[in-house]
């Protein structure tokens, strides 16, 4: 390259009061970034932009896409957008990450064993009673049942974000379906294809193992003891916006893929339908929401689930990966409580930093949050994708007063948090043909079986594509990037 | 194997070899007409006449050509046009995912989205033949990758099985449109020079042409297009030749083989047996006859097999 030309990330500006992942003030790569900064810059733009639509033409032809529904029945296909630009984790960091994740894992599941046998956290006031039995998510079918090996989370969801005292804090745990993981499997196979270069003198760990475990965590805690036992995918079908990624699970992990339709229960024990005739299954990693698995159960309009399902669970017969019931945990309010919850069953200091939670239905914490809406995030307990979260100083007078409104009706169903400002990474603007600062968090993927705890190394860092924007769900315009984890 | 995905696979099957033979007919028989020798065989009428029969359509009422292009390419409302029968391969394919090769998805959704992306203006206007040609390269495609990507199991025999029996059921169709379209000319009081045209084109929809010239070694006739398209035991567009697969399949399906008489597996096998001992001399003075029992037959078949191993 000619020492005149400017590299692509030479028109890069700093955001103000942003912590940035790349960049130190001054414009100076931060050591883990250097040798990539490097690479990206003997790119020129119009070798980038083709690369960049090889690689858009990929996952397009791989059918990693959702469906958007045009008026005349034509189905738009859209990919979900991926930057090339790492995001890259050093080893000491990711390791403290890591710790975190499994210890609260750890403590989730202990926590979940005894709201549904003894309640010793509740009799001890340490959560409120109220919390657990009056969440939609805490089924009372589970009281008294106590799952193959006591695991209730098999896979868990753990969303981070870096603030800009640079410390990392948990924004959310996911304990029912979380989902993502393709991408970061997909994502790493694309980069890999199309900047092969850049891996040269860097080195990333490995994700594709990933299904590798999941398999052997499913096969662990299988109700029999035969040597192999039968594991199915369930999904909800093709039609599913993330019907792309239980098919990728099922086909490297080797196992069935099968809808509601595919599976009937006899006696108790769940079978799938073959050519051959009845199969016994063994493990479901069912990827259908608690109240659509088993409409004799739950949903009784569910044309998903399997009819019998949960009646076969209860009699010891078959394993859910995740078990039903999970979803109390994983309320935004029982969040709050969560390094009460660790420190009571494993008497440890949580490792990672929760953000301070104001619980509304609390009345010193809702008097705050009614004086301070413009200083806060307000989020419903019960809302996932992002939806009905209000971003105080993003509001306006009136929109304000609605919130107060909203809160006073319904106490319990808001939390809010102080806002927290993302940290930013460089990012590859489409339209304004450069990269340009952009927020980012981090989703963790960890599996618990009975032989093995394992955090997929990395994750999926989830990037806010509007300038500005702190939301980065995929279904409010998100974006990904590959992410690494250095080898030591 | 799940019945779902068994019954995904077969009409997968199924769907990429009707959107083949389909393509293949309304590509040779409009570009054929351009020049046709034979007086009637050149009206534009005519032409999509007869292209509307094959795809089950009988009243051509006024539509325009391109009226007629769109409904058979792109009218989403129309079952068997291109883009309906293209998406509904592409959606059993879909439910067949983690069976099927990442190689085969692949082949398949880059198909689907040629089709889904191509503009239906262009299509009607000027684009018929790119459009088609790119299609049946597409599909070759697909079926290299049956072929080559994966195991020679009883998925994949269900696969061929579905490509198999489709092929029977449009080889007839193809022959009795243009059985009809001859019939037409014929009744039509043309004093015909060179039908020959007609016969040629009978083949190029097959894709049996070369195959035909090259084991005959003389102009296409009557006789010879007939007992080639229905007898021939190496062409593989013959009648004969896809109910042999068939009866080869449905053994690799059921493992062994079945010795009861009311089986799926005898039936086949007796179909099969019938066409590999028969000649053109017995047939000749019944051809409709002939053809429409063997798609009857062969439709009850594919239903029997539908009912014995993808329903329950």
């Amino acid at each position: 390259m000619n020492e005149k030309e400017k590299g692509i990330l030479d028109t890069y500006e700093l955001g103000d009061n942003l912590f940035d992942e790349v960049f130190a003030d001054g414009l100076i790569p931060k050591t883990h970034y250097r040798e990539i900064i490097k690479k990206f810059n003997h790119l020129s733009l119009p070798d980038f932009e083709r690369i960049y639509k090889e690689v858009k033409d990929s996952f397009l032809n791989q059918g990693i896409t959702f469906a958007v529904y045009s008026k005349d029945n034509k189905a738009d296909e859209r990919i979900f957008p991926f930057d090339l630009f790492p995001r890259i984790i050093p080893d000491e960091e990711w390791q403290h990450i890591e710790t975190g994740v499994i210890q609260r894992n750890r403590a989730i599941n202990l926590f979940l064993h005894d709201i549904y046998h003894d309640k010793k956290i509740l009799n001890d006031k340490i959560v409120p009673a109220d919390l657990i039995f009056s969440s939609k998510n805490y089924l009372k079918e589970m009281i008294g049942f106590s799952p193959k090996g006591g695991i209730y989370t098999h896979v868990s969801g753990t969303d981070l974000i870096k603030h800009s005292d640079g410390k990392y804090y948990v924004l959310e745990d996911n304990l029912r379906c979380p989902s993502g993981v393709s991408y970061v499997l997909s994502n790493r196979l694309a980069l890999k294809k199309s900047l092969y270069d850049i891996f040269n003198k860097l080195s990333a760990r490995a994700v594709y193992d990933y299904p590798e475990h999941l398999l052997e965590v499913l096969k662990s805690v299988s109700p029999n003891k035969t040597d192999n036992p039968v594991a199915v995918v369930l999904t909800p079908g093709v039609y599913n916006s993330a019907y792309y990624e239980h098919s990728f699970l099922a086909q490297t992990m080797g196992i069935h893929l099968v809808e509601g339709r595919d599976l009937f229960v006899e006696k108790d024990f769940v079978y799938k339908k073959t050519i051959y005739g009845p199969i016994k299954v063994d493990v479901i990693y069912r990827r259908i929401d608690d109240e659509f698995i088993d409409p004799l159960c739950f949903r009784k309009d569910s044309m998903l689930g399997v009819p019998g399902l949960m009646g076969a669970y209860l009699a010891g017969n078959i394993t859910l990966a995740n078990a039903p019931g999970t979803g109390v945990a994983d309320d935004k309010a029982v969040y709050h409580y969560m390094p009460e919850i660790i420190k009571y069953y494993l008497n440890e200091e949580p490792i990672l930093n929760n953000v301070e939670t104001f619980h509304c239905e609390n009345v010193s914490d809702r008097n705050y949050v009614l004086e301070n809406v413009d200083k806060l995030v307000v989020k419903p307990v019960d809302e996932s994708g992002g939806y009905g979260i209000s971003i105080g100083n993003r509001l306006t007078k009136d929109e304000i007063e609605q919130v107060k409104l909203q809160i006073k009706a319904d106490p319990r169903r808001y939390i809010a948090q102080p806002i927290l400002s993302l940290s930013v990474h460089a990012t590859f603007i489409e339209k304004n043909k450069e990269f340009e600062p952009r927020h980012i968090d981090l989703r963790t993927f960890s599996l618990m079986g009975q032989k093995e705890q394992f955090v997929l190394k990395g994750g999926l860092t989830r990037v806010a594509l509007q300038k500005g924007n702190l939301i980065v769900n995929s279904s409010q315009g998100g974006g990904s990037k590959d992410t690494w984890v250095l080898n030591k | 194997m799940l019945s779902r995905v068994a019954s995904n696979l077969y009409w997968m099957g199924r769907y990429i070899e009707r959107v083949e033979h389909l393509t293949r007919y309304n590509k040779e028989i409009y570009f054929s007409s351009l020049d046709a020798p034979i007086i009637g065989a050149n009206d534009s009428k005519f032409v999509l006449e007869s292209i509307l029969y094959m795809n089950g359509i009988f009243d051509i009422a006024d539509m325009s050509e391109k009226e007629v292009l769109f409904k058979i390419g792109f009218d989403r409302d129309n079952p068997e046009a291109i883009i309906s029968l293209v998406t509904k391969a592409r959606e059993n394919a879909r439910g067949a995912r983690n069976t099927i090769s990442t190689d085969l998805w692949e082949a398949i959704n880059r198909f689907y989205h040629f089709v889904n992306n191509y503009s239906p203006e262009t299509y009607t206007s000027s684009g018929l033949y790119e459009f088609s040609q790119k299609i049946l390269e597409e599909i070759s495609i697909v079926k290299g990758k049956i072929m080559g990507s994966l195991l020679h199991d009883e998925a994949w025999a269900i696969i061929m099985m579905g490509i198999n029996v489709e092929r029977v059921i449009q080889v007839i169709r193809i022959i009795n449109s243009k059985l009809n379209d001859i019939y037409k000319i014929e009744s039509a009081g043309h004093e015909v020079t060179n039908m020959s045209f007609e016969w040629s084109n009978l083949l190029r929809c097959t894709e049996s042409f070369d195959m035909n010239r090259n084991y005959y070694r003389a102009i296409p006739n009557r006789e010879r297009v007939l007992e080639f398209l229905v007898l021939n035991d190496q062409c593989p567009r013959s009648i004969n030749h896809s109910l042999q697969g068939i009866s080869t399949y449905m053994k690799k399906i059921i493992g062994k083989k079945e010795a009861n008489s009311s089986s799926i597996d005898f039936k086949i096998s007796k179909l099969s047996a019938y066409f590999k001992y028969l000649s053109y001399d017995e047939f000749q003075d019944n051809v409709y006859e002939l053809l429409n029992s063997t798609q009857n037959k062969i439709m009850e078949i594919s239903a029997e097999i539908e009912k014995k191993y993808f329903s329950q």
